[in-house]
């Protein structure tokens, strides 16, 4: 097989290789949900940049503008919309506590000593720490989409 | 620029990004209630108010950055030629300029426009 053959045939799978779940580990599934969450996050950020834009007349407004607020405003917020901003919240505070581990980690602070590889081969640096601090952005996640619905849902918080 | 710097990037942004969501987020329904935090009145003094404009003006290149350099760095792990790579170097640019061009065009007008009914 040529080079470039064999190159094309490593990198195959490409993005369903990224999110085939098979052989998944707890971290593995953290790395997935940080992107998957990343992905998502930026989109809602661009189409809260459409709605805000509205509090000045929407793409071709002038300054603020309190009848197009208002227009916006009656079409996102109901159910449907604080539904979709209680999801914003669970992503965001997840994507944002899972991202400091990593940023962490990435630093050598939390990876623990290196140490002869034994049975059944875990890797130590993805042992204790690392998973309770998954658990935590799990734990803040959870809390924050909880004060999210009670804001939305819970009348005059 | 170098991917490590690039990356370097990713980081502060992140940091920075944590910070001010959450401020973001404690303004919109800890602060003030959810109700008065997305009123018309309440959101133009916001507006008004110079340090709020300049941290939503900051919440909004620090965001874009960090989100799109974020999908760069997907799509560079995705594909690895050198037309792909030069393509999505030159689309990440072209998104943050847009985008932030559009969103700083709202705070712009919010700060200095016209008030309409």
């Amino acid at each position: 097989m040529s080079s470039g053959a064999e190159g094309k045939a490593k990198n195959r799978r490409g993005l369903s290789g990224w999110l085939n779940p098979y052989h998944y580990n707890f971290e593995r599934w953290a790395y997935v949900f940080q992107r998957v969450t990343g992905v998502a996050i930026l989109a809602y950020v661009i189409g809260h940049l459409g709605d805000t834009s509205f509090f000045v007349g929407g793409p071709t407004g002038t300054g603020p503008s309190e009848s197009s607020w208002t227009f916006i405003s009656g079409l996102v917020e109901n159910s449907f919309g604080h539904l979709i901003l209680i999801l914003v919240v669970l992503v965001v505070i997840f994507h944002g506590a899972n991202g400091i581990r990593l940023i962490v980690s990435e630093l050598g602070l939390i990876l623990g000593r290196p140490s002869p590889i034994e049975y059944p081969y875990r890797p130590k640096s993805l042992r204790s720490v690392q998973r309770v601090l998954i658990w935590v952005a799990i734990a803040l996640a959870l809390v924050g989409t909880g004060w999210a619905v009670l804001i939305l849902f819970g009348g005059s918080i | 620029m170098k991917e490590s710097r690039l990356m370097l990037l990713q980081y502060s942004t992140a940091v920075l990004a944590v910070v001010l969501v959450a401020i973001h987020l404690v303004m919109q329904g800890i602060a003030t209630p959810y109700s008065t935090a997305i009123s018309y009145a309440t959101i133009l003094s916001i507006y008004r108010t110079w340090f709020y404009a300049i941290f939503l003006e900051a919440l909004l290149v620090v965001v874009l950055v960090h989100g799109f350099n974020g999908v760069r760095i997907i799509l560079h792990e995705w594909r690895q030629t050198a037309p792909w790579s030069r393509w999505v170097d030159l689309g990440t640019v072209v998104a943050i300029v847009a985008t932030v061009a559009f969103g700083s065009r709202t705070v712009i007008l919010a700060v200095f426009g016209g008030v309409a009914g």
